[in-house]
């Protein structure tokens, strides 16, 4: 079996993919799923953390459960807003979106 | 969890329950009145629940949750603000020409979510209650949806929102790993047991993060000011008060035992000391510039949360009661701020520069006194119930021997009188002679409702009473 | 219950002159007149009641305020506190009246705030718990913020503020170290209280922490005193400041910080303090010369005499750190002196100003002539601010240089230099105005009945005080020994 160690490993490098899309993409949509790429690299961990480690609890099942609900719930109201913006603005480019000073 | 356990959850269960009342009354008839009214009697049986509740304390409900006295007095403060966000919104909305029905709706689950986060005990609920709360508030900033500004904060906060809310969530599975459990008592067991363990460690450090940035502390402060300014006003109340006192209160069910036990210079209490410094620091000295009253309460509320991490790092029994009469106050004391400029703004038209107010006391007296004992609190003046807040912080630094955030504080603290003063001289200048039409003409749309005026005027005799007589309180903060 | 009434009476006072503005500005003004004068009444009465010597405490009231923290509503009187009182009395009566035509907008909260401040200060003088202290300490700041913010001249923005944050900052230092006292108090006796003479029980004597304590409570009060290197805030204030907020600055404000030096800092750390008087000793003399030879470059009135009471006020701190019961009676004379005949010299400066619209004393010459009475009464308060024989400074200043010579030569030899540099300023201020050759548009206009009034009452009380000492000193006496003593000194 792939060692615990590498799964960690590898939902690190997602979580930091995500955050890195989040930070260099500027399209308000991208950033979105930065987010949602960081969301899923938390599962990940819960799962692989259950599998290795506690194959006995359900507590990381659920997590994973609740956080794959909530995750389908921010992202939609997360592109109602991003629609919104579009309308607006007529962009998603964050950069071009800039009232507010700072 | 037992029938006999459902009381204690009745605070929390009445505004729930009353958010789908809400919704299926929406489905017969959209009236924006009914909607405020519905979402203020459910307020208002929440609190009443509350007073009905305290007696049977300090139990958990399930793993979930607990409802301890400092669950009950957190549920007070965060109901108390819901409600009066809602009057405020009541009379800041009514010239909105679209559907102000769903704000009431979402405002009942975003207090239910800062509610959850108060009285969690398990990460599950803690992640709930604060998506609850995060999502509710990402579609209350960007309400007023004609309001390129309110639009542009609400996909700001969306995206670091979004963002912090991965990073308590990857956190919380490091920890899970590293301990194979979710609630947060085996959390301190194991946190006290092996305090070098570094997935451990890693993990909350990671939730501190997004903890971090619900609070605004400094090196995730960077929302705020926009956010704030952006916000419809009654919706930057409510991220002001209700989502920083749910976070508040969260860190210190989840951590605040873990400071006790651990010695002096634990690497968390080093993180935690660098964010208060550096929250205090910055949050003053950024104020000092601002001309736009609602950035200025920004920083302001920065530096604030850094005086509340002073008493939760000294913990103890100083900082139990510290930490919560330090809320009541401040968010009495916003509440105070925003309710007054509420009351004399429109979504499309707000008051937010410190010139706007300029000779407010000679046009309003009621409100430019408000907002004066407003900014004394906050600035910590005494008689005032910022002033104990303070001066309970400062009790509970100085006993636990946290010398540099206690000196720190009251350096800081000077420094933002001036800020602080700004405002208040604006309030009492005269409109300049000679160029009358310069100060643009504060219009008040129409005549105080009284609800309004009742809240306004509720805020002012807490704003002194918390100032002048304490003991009632203490009282019930002695935390089992 | 009598001295809650003392704190009581311009507290809601101040409220009801508020109130009174609907019925016109004169109910506000006699309103405002009405309250003070009966504070002063109720003063003089317990003088009158209570003859001096014997017994310290002649009054006392305590109330549980914030039990859990040992807070308590504790007020007290002894002779010395009573004189401040009564200072503040004849004060308030003073800035009410010298306001009567000056003030002319927002006239309610103007009284509002002006009694509000007397009633900090008053609170000040009658509190025997910190904590209730220091919140009295802060009540007076606000409302004296507002009274420069609002009424000031020119300036009064900036001066206001910087004003409003060097004694907030300070007080909050203040508030670290009575913080700190009564946890370490707490710590080592397991009592935790805030009140004072419980404190006194249980002296921390060279506990290592106690330094830093000791200059917490002495950077609050020698801001507000002020001493040397921390005064900067006062010129402003005072020039900025409305007739009635100067009179209030200069008659009661700075003597708060003695007050406190007195009262607190020097009784609750007697050890530390003593180590630390070669340092206030040198500051207080630093303090005599640099404000004498200050006012001396002055062309504004107002701020010449805010200079002045710098280097009168150095000559407080020298009394104050002698350690010495002839040096504090001194002190006590000083301060009641100071206060009359500053107040009285800042009431004259809004009259100079209200007749030539300046200020600047180069403009104002030839007033001897065009204005007789006005000349004579300014003539007789700088010379009682020079300290002429016969009046009161003069006795103050002598008995407090008397005390310290017999503990510190030196630093009494020194600031005996003062007494020459203030005869320099006080006569050259009076050359400038008065017998200068005449400046243009002068109004000619002399006193009017009721600033005579006014005056007169200030000339007989510094008249008495120079002349007749013997019973303010018979009053102070004991309170003076008793906060000398050794901490055992004793409670009420």
């Amino acid at each position: 079996m792939v060692p615990f160690a590498w799964i960690i490993l590898v939902s690190i490098l997602l979580f930091a993919l995500g955050a890195i899309a989040l930070i260099t993409r500027r399209n308000a949509v991208a950033a979105l799923m930065g987010v949602e790429l960081m969301l899923n690299a938390a599962n990940l961990n819960f799962v692989a953390a259950w599998r290795y480690y506690y194959p006995d609890h359900l507590d990381a099942q659920v997590a994973v459960l609740l956080v794959i609900t909530i995750a389908a719930a921010e992202a939609a109201v997360g592109l109602a807003i991003i629609l919104n913006l579009y309308r607006r603005f007529g962009t998603v480019d964050l950069d071009q979106i800039r009232l507010m000073r700072g | 969890m037992t029938w006999a356990d459902l009381p204690a959850l009745y605070p929390m269960l009445i505004p729930a329950a009353t958010a789908v009342l809400l919704l299926l009354t929406l489905t017969v008839r959209r009236d924006a009145r009914l909607a405020a009214g519905v979402a203020m009697a459910g307020f208002i049986a929440g609190l009443l629940a509350l007073a009905a509740s305290a007696a049977e304390l300090s139990h958990p409900v399930t793993m979930l949750l607990t409802v301890d006295r400092f669950a009950v007095v957190f549920w007070g403060i965060l109901l108390f603000a819901g409600l009066l966000v809602s009057v405020f919104a009541v009379g800041y909305f009514r010239t909105l020409r679209e559907p102000r029905e769903e704000f009431y709706l979402l405002w009942l689950l975003a207090v239910v979510g800062a509610m959850v986060m108060a009285a969690s005990a398990h990460f599950a609920a803690f992640f709930l209650g604060l998506e609850l709360l995060s999502v509710s508030l990402y579609v209350l900033i960007a309400y007023p949806r004609m309001q390129s500004r309110a639009v542009e904060a609400g996909v700001k906060y969306l995206i670091l929102a979004g963002a912090s809310s991965a990073f308590v969530l990857f956190g919380m599975a490091l920890t899970y790993a590293a301990t194979g459990t979710l609630t947060f008592a085996e959390l301190f067991t194991h946190l006290t047991l092996f305090p070098g363990d570094v997935l451990l460690l890693g993990g909350v450090v990671m939730i501190l993060v997004g903890v971090g940035f619900k609070l605004a502390l400094v090196p995730f402060h960077f929302w705020t000011p926009d956010v704030y300014e952006g916000a419809p006003l009654p919706v930057t109340a409510a991220v002001a008060t209700v989502s920083k006192g749910a976070a508040f209160a969260l860190l210190t069910r989840l951590l605040l035992g873990v400071i006790q036990a651990q010695p002096g210079h634990s690497t968390l209490a080093v993180i935690f000391t660098l964010l208060a410094l550096a929250s205090m620091i910055v949050g003053n000295l950024l104020a000092l510039a601002q001309g736009n009253l609602k950035r200025l309460l920004a920083y302001s509320s920065i530096a604030n949360m850094g005086y509340a991490l002073t008493a939760f790092i000294a913990g103890g029994d100083a900082a139990r009661v510290a930490i919560p009469y330090f809320f009541a106050g401040y968010i009495v004391a916003v509440l105070a701020a925003f309710g007054v400029m509420t009351q004399l703004s429109t979504p499309e038209h707000e008051l937010q520069e410190v010139e706007d107010y300029r000779g407010l006391a000679w046009r309003y007296p009621w409100s430019a006194a408000l907002l004066t004992v407003a900014l004394l609190s906050l600035a910590g003046i005494p008689l005032t119930a910022g002033f104990l807040g303070k001066f309970f912080v400062l009790t509970a630094g100085m006993a636990a021997g946290r010398w540099t955030l206690v000196v720190t504080l009251v350096l800081t603290s000077g420094l933002g009188l001036y800020y602080y003063l700004r405002v208040i001289t604006a309030l009492y200048q005269a409109p300049l002679e000679g160029e009358q039409p310069t100060p643009p003409p504060l219009h008040l749309p129409h005549r105080l409702s009284v609800l309004t005026g009742l809240a306004l005027a509720v805020l002012a005799a807490l704003l002194l009473l918390l100032g002048v007589y304490p003991s009632p309180v203490l009282h019930l903060l002695a935390w089992p | 219950m009598i001295l809650l009434a003392l704190i009581l009476i311009p507290l809601l006072g101040g409220l009801l002159a508020w109130w009174a503005e609907r019925f016109g500005t004169r109910a506000t003004r006699w309103v405002a007149l009405v309250a003070t004068v009966l504070q002063l009444g109720v003063a003089a009465g317990i003088w009158a009641v209570h003859p001096g010597g014997g017994q310290t405490w002649w009054l006392d009231y305590a109330r549980p305020w914030i039990p859990q923290f040992g807070i308590g509503l504790h007020l007290a009187l002894d002779g010395f506190s009573l004189l401040l009182v009564l200072l503040t009395g004849v004060i308030g009566v003073l800035s009410v009246a010298a306001s009567w035509e000056g003030i002319t907008v927002k006239v309610g909260f103007f009284h509002f705030n002006l009694l509000w401040t007397l009633a900090g200060i008053t609170g000040i003088f009658l509190s025997f718990d910190l904590f209730l202290f220091y919140v009295c300490w802060e009540v007076m700041l606000v409302p004296l913020y507002f009274l420069i913010d609002v009424w000031g001249h020119e300036e009064r923005h900036f001066a206001a503020k910087k004003f409003f944050i060097f004694t907030q900052t300070a007080g909050l230092f203040l508030l670290l170290g009575m913080l700190g006292l009564v946890l370490t108090v707490a710590a080592r006796f397991h009592v935790l209280t805030f009140d004072y003479f419980t404190l006194m029980q249980h002296p921390l004597g060279l506990y290592p922490l106690a330094r830093w304590l000791m200059l917490g409570f002495f950077l609050a009060f020698a801001v507000k005193l002020p001493a040397v290197p921390l005064h900067t805030w006062l010129p402003d204030a005072h020039t900025q400041a409305p007739v009635a907020g100067s009179v209030d600055l200069a008659g009661l404000v700075l003597k708060v910080g003695a007050y406190g030096l007195m009262r607190l800092t020097l009784p609750l750390f007697p050890e530390i303090s003593r180590a630390f008087a070669p340092i206030a000793l040198t500051l207080a003399v630093l303090g005599i010369l640099y404000g004498a030879v200050l006012a001396f470059a002055q062309t504004d009135l107002k701020r010449l005499v805010a200079y002045t009471s710098i280097s009168h006020m150095g000559f407080v701190l020298l009394g104050i750190f002698s350690f010495n019961t002839m040096a504090w009676l001194g002190v006590t004379i000083i301060l009641l002196a100071h206060g009359l005949s500053t107040g009285a010299l800042f009431i004259f400066v809004g009259i100079l100003n209200d007749r030539v619209k300046t200020r600047d004393i180069t403009r104002m010459g030839g007033l001897w002539a065009r204005a007789p009475i006005l000349g004579g009464l300014t003539l007789f308060f700088a010379l009682a601010a020079l300290g002429l024989p016969g009046l009161g400074t003069f006795v103050g200043e002598l008995l407090v240089l008397q005390g310290t010579f017999l503990v510190q030569p030196l630093f009494a030899v020194l600031a005996s230099l003062g007494f020459i540099l203030s005869s320099i300023y006080a006569l050259w201020m009076l050359q400038r105005v008065f017998f200068g050759p005449p400046a243009p548009h002068v109004e000619a206009r002399d006193v009017k009945p009721h600033e005579t009034a006014m005056l007169a009452a200030a000339i007989a009380l510094t008249l008495w005080l120079g002349l007749y000492p013997q019973p303010m000193l018979d009053t102070a006496r004991a309170g003076v020994a008793q906060m000398l003593s050794t901490p055992e000194g004793g409670t009420p």
